[in-house]
């Protein structure tokens, strides 16, 4: 482990004003993988800035039937047990029990959720010497690797990593709005544009800017919200990342589809957005054939490697099984 | 005159875990967790590569650290090294058998090239950060097909045949009336995970006084390696291991990190804590190898077995000769044939020494041989648990020796009828609930009763109190509990007035804690000491005019109440131990005894047996395999604790769960390094996994095995779970998966 300097936030500007001070610093959240990394000798922050002490842990409605603000240190188990997230938001709910364990959720905050690093074993072991996140230009090993857990979706040649996050699939879908507080104020960015594809620089995950802070995070009123479901796959029945993951909401109008969104986690660098698969829903009649176009459509873009192909078809087969789910008759 | 033979008072009683409240209370102190004045810790770099040499190691930076008190590598250790003992003589055991940082030679992946000892764990570990390794690096060998030669056969491993050949076998493959099936069965690389990882906390008291608490199988085996490595006597080493978090196999032999300790604590004149992090205990501490298991079976149209062939291929380290001995302890006990061959291959891979894990061999082995009456049932359309009732070994299948007891006839009849066998279906496929597929499997469970040697030691006090003495070893596995009910049996006390210790070389010789030999072994020493026990208390009744006892031949006594020694001839002549020390003014009567195996073989085969049935669901879409049922029906002799027995068995099935489903270490082909070393990857059951798990006993005490009349529970449990599994996993979708672990893209 690193030596590191520990200093504590009192409020939101002290905090930027830390951050932006010293390059390489970090926010402590919840640390329950920031504080890992650490050990592994993967990050190596100089200073850590707690900001446990913010005033940004609330859950609360939004003026107007506007919607549910979530505090940037919202703790993942508090959201997810919320009424107004259980009633209005179930995919959120249901993707964050869906994630790490009891205890972990009693740290994670929402701020943090949204920065994991991924799990891909040549990241997270720094004994492997190939890894261009870890340390660009050093190459990629999961490419000709064991690369089970890996993107078939959105990756580069430079990486194939996969955003490890339940609660970014939900938020994807939901289409969830970060606001964030920095050197130069505060500012919103949409959850699509928040999280990076690798391209050739897969150690910039975000689009936040240096000394920026998560406040909060907006959950508009949409719709879809209410009938929505998260289903995650994967190799044990808890404490498990997803192979493939769906979070869908769709508005219903009778038997026909008004809208739907569909997000795909373990597949991608990001939370991955099924536009092309919601497009082709919009205005159809549910049923099989249609859900199996829309995912086909989805997946349309896949490639698999060595030890994944796997994925494609599992993706197709979890987007049928929710879309199945949402729009059968209770 | 009457010479009662009483039913045991405390042997097969639920009693709770003695040391149950300790574990709660998280009083129970376990290796790491000792912390003598001045302690300083250590943190091990591993190679980044798996083959090779280290062409430079610059550690400047690391020595001039914060808190470093040094360094160690090959450049400038001094040699610290002992081979491992003969088998069999009750010395340590060494799977690795390398000298910890001897040369500049990487054999593997994860292989210890420094040892950094500073003042906190978090400087040492920075330190190693800070050392600059170059490699002369070479393409790893990691599988049996990478090696350039054909491996090596070997005869013999730990005194039992490795290779067999009975019959003749390749006639009855040639005969075309029998029905044959072939097929090859893989089990991955597993990892044994327990929750304490290895630790290891070394004090020179002077130059050559060593007290070491350690997190072990076998304190006395770890007590004998350490004086011979560093050349002093063994009274002057004391290993220290009251509590164990769980091993499997893993704390068995002596790994190179308990020598680097000691050679640490040596080094910098100070106590050294070196606690192993979860990623090196993938490659510094062992695991279970995998196999490719070729399995024949050839049989009649009423499914008469005529020949069983298991060709076997398994890995082992260039630093070690580690043998698992797959065929010989499943195909080699478990079915009536006329001709049974194993042929067994060991090929050396870069990749760290393998070692016992819970089972080693008959658990890859029946799995295999499990799967494959599984496909033999099918070819014959016959249900897979008349099979095996067709093909019932009366005697050994081997060595022709009757079974001192064997009940697996009662385990089928009784799991079958708590299992509800009866509505076995032979089609795959054979229904659905809500929407998933619903298959049943069944799979015959095996482990023979080991016995090693041991010594045991009694004080009874004039109290009315006991304590018994043996360098055994509680795992988690209950073994404070049974021995403790053993010597309360055998002294004749009642439970609550026995303490038992364990787990401390100064005490009398206690075997390794594997082969699920504790409670034989050292319960039979127990009772050889109680007996000792009983002579000297009659040695001082038969003195004394005053007793009923006067004038007794000292052989010729028994108990037949608590605390009341009697004649074996005259159960009328009887006095109360109390009154015997109180008018001898004994404070303390001391018995001692221990076990030893025979020379001769034993004219009968010990061996346990059980059946394991289970159910699985399995949604058709995302078909991840869910146990929803398993039972398991076990014949391990008597059952000395229904509570710790039912416990180990559980904790085989679970673990079984693992290696049908979850289980596998994977080596990145490029470097060789494990690359899901750490719990989040590697996945072992969680309790949401687990649904409803059955455990029955059937049987009868084995007294030709020993006293108590028990054979050994730790590992019986896992053997047919994976194949259980895997059988029902067929039944429920049609699809048959030959590689372990079945994870759900293998069933899309």
């Amino acid at each position: 482990m690193n030596p590191f300097t520990y200093s504590r936030a009192e409020d939101a500007a002290q905090a930027v004003a830390g951050l932006s001070a010293e390059p390489g610093a970090k926010f402590l959240g919840g640390g329950t993988n920031l504080v890992d990394l650490m050990k592994m000798g993967v990050e190596t922050p100089p200073r850590l800035i707690d900001i446990n002490r913010l005033p940004l842990a609330q859950v609360e409605e939004l003026p107007g039937g506007r919607g549910v603000r979530l505090g940037g240190l919202a703790r993942n188990s508090d959201v997810a047990e919320h009424p107004l997230i259980v009633e209005r938001y179930p995919v959120l709910s249901q993707a964050l029990l869906a994630g790490a364990s009891p205890q972990l959720r009693n740290k994670a905050t929402t701020g943090g959720n949204l920065l994991q690093r991924t799990r891909c074993y040549y990241f997270y072991d720094p004994d492997f010497p190939a890894c261009n996140k870890r340390k660009p230009g050093s190459g990629c090993g999961a490419l000709d690797g064991f690369n089970r857990i890996h993107a078939i979706l959105g990756q580069s040649e430079k990486c194939i990593a996969t955003h490890p996050s339940d609660m970014c699939v939900a938020l994807s879908a939901l289409e969830a709005v970060i606001r964030v507080s920095g050197p130069e104020g505060e500012r919103e960015i949409a959850f699509a544009d928040f999280h990076r594809l690798p391209h050739d620089t897969p150690e910039v995950e975000t689009n936040l800017a240096p000394g920026e802070l998560i406040t909060a995070v907006d959950l508009p009123a949409h719709p879809f919200a209410a009938n929505s479901l998260y289903i995650k796959v994967r190799d044990r029945a808890s404490y498990a990342f997803a192979l493939v993951s769906v979070a869908a909401a769709v508005e219903m109008d009778g038997d026909r589809i008004k809208q739907a969104r569909i997000a795909l986690g373990g597949v991608a660098h990001k939370a991955w957005r099924a536009m092309e698969a919601e497009e082709i829903l919009a205005g159809q009649d549910a049923g099989q054939a249609i859900f199996a176009k829309a995912a086909g459509a989805a997946l349309a873009g896949a490639k698999g490697y060595e030890h994944n192909t796997f994925k494609i078809e599992l993706a197709k087969r979890t987007i049928v099984s929710a879309l199945s789910n949402l729009t059968s008759p209770a | 005159m009457s010479t009662a033979t009483t039913e045991p008072r405390v042997l097969g009683k639920p009693v709770t875990r003695v040391d149950g409240r300790l574990k709660v209370m998280g009083a129970a102190k376990y290796a790491a967790e000792f912390n003598p004045q001045n302690v300083c810790h250590a943190f091990l770099l591993k190679s980044t590569i798996s083959n090779g040499r280290i062409a430079s190691l610059d550690i400047s930076a690391a020595e001039s650290a914060p808190g470093v008190r040094t360094v160690m590598t090959h450049e400038n250790v001094p040699p610290a090294d002992a081979p491992a003992a003969e088998h069999g003589s009750g010395g340590g055991i060494r799977n690795e058998e390398r000298r910890p940082l001897s040369d500049d030679i990487i054999y593997y992946g994860g292989q210890y090239i420094a040892a950094i000892i500073a003042e906190t764990p978090e400087q040492a570990r920075h330190a190693a950060s800070l050392i600059k390794v170059d490699y002369e690096s070479k393409p790893p060998v990691l599988t049996h097909e990478q090696v350039p030669d054909k491996g090596n056969k070997p005869q013999e491993n730990n005194g039992e045949p490795v290779q067999l050949n009975q019959g003749d076998i390749e006639a009855a493959l040639d005969r075309p009336e029998l029905t044959v099936v072939e097929h090859t069965y893989t089990t991955p690389t597993e990892t044994h995970n327990p929750m304490e990882p290895s630790a290891t906390v070394a004090e020179w008291l002077d130059d050559d006084h060593l007290t070491v608490h350690d997190s072990t199988q076998f304190v006395k085996g770890v007590q004998d390696l350490l004086r011979r490595a560093f050349d002093i006597p063994q009274e002057n080493v004391r290993v220290i291991s009251p509590f164990v978090g769980g091993a499997f196999g893993c704390k068995g032999a002596l790994w190179p990190h308990v020598l680097l300790a000691a050679m640490a604590a040596k080094k910098v004149g100070a106590p050294v804590k070196l606690a192993l992090t979860r990623q090196d205990m993938f490659s510094g501490t062992g695991h279970r190898t995998p196999t490719t298991q070729t399995i024949t079976l050839a049989a009649t149209a009423d499914g008469k077995l005529q020949g069983i062939r298991h060709r076997v291929r398994t890995l082992t380290s260039p630093v070690g000769d580690y043998v698992e001995t797959v065929g010989a302890r499943s195909t080699g006990v478990m079915y009536a044939s006329p001709s049974i061959a194993v042929e067994e291959t060991v090929f050396p891979v870069n990749v760290g020494t393998p070692t016992f894990m819970r089972a080693p061999g008959e658990c890859p082995g029946i799995y295999g041989l499990e799967c494959a009456m599984d496909e033999l049932a099918v070819e014959l359309k016959m249900n897979p648990l008349d099979l095996r009732l067709a093909n019932y070994a009366d005697k050994h299948p081997i060595s022709g020796k009757p079974w001192s007891t064997k009940h697996l006839k009662e385990a089928y009849q009784l799991g079958a009828e708590k299992f509800g066998w009866k509505d076995w279906k032979p089609e795959p496929r054979p229904r659905t609930r809500d929407g998933l597929l619903v298959g049943w499997g069944m799979a015959t469970a095996s482990y023979p009763g080991y016995k090693m040697m041991a010594e045991a030691r009694i004080e009874l006090r004039a109290d009315g109190t006991a304590r018994a003495l043996c360098a055994a070893h509680d795992l988690g596995t209950g073994a404070y509990t049974v021995l403790g009910q053993i010597s309360a049996e055998a002294i004749g006390l009642p439970m609550e007035n026995v303490t038992f210790e364990l787990g401390n070389s100064d005490l009398p010789f206690g075997p390794v804690a594997g082969g699920s030999n504790t409670t034989a072994t050292v319960g039979s020493a127990i009772y050889d000491a109680a007996k000792n026990l009983h002579q000297n208390l009659a040695k001082l009744a038969a003195a004394d005019s005053a007793s009923p006892l006067h004038g007794i031949d000292p052989e010729k006594v028994t108990v037949t109440e608590v605390g009341m020694l009697a004649s074996s001839e005259d159960s009328d002549k009887a006095e109360a131990f109390a009154d015997i020390m109180q008018r001898a003014g004994k404070q303390t009567v001391v018995g001692t005894g221990g076990f030893k195996p025979g020379t001769s073989e034993p004219p009968v085969a010990f061996q346990s047996f059980g059946a394991q049935f289970c159910e699985v669901q399995i949604d058709p879409a995302m078909p991840r395999v869910q146990v929803t049922r398993f039972v398991s029906v076990m014949d391990c002799g008597r059952v000395i604790n229904a509570r710790t027995a039912r416990s180990q068995i559980l904790g085989g099935v679970i673990m079984g769960i693992g290696m049908a489903l979850e289980e596998e270490t994977v080596y990145d082909p490029a470097t060789g390094l494990p690359t899901n070393r750490n719990l989040a990857e590697y996945h072992v059951p969680v309790n949401a996994d687990i649904q409803e798990i059955e455990v029955h006993f059937v049987g009868e005490p084995d007294l030709a095995f020993n006293p108590m009349g028990a054979r050994g529970m730790g590992e019986i449990g896992i053997t047919g779970t994976a194949a259980a599994i895997a059988n029902a996993v067929y039944h429920a979708t049609g699809k048959r998966v030959r590689d372990l672990p079945i994870t759900l893209d293998k069933l899309l």
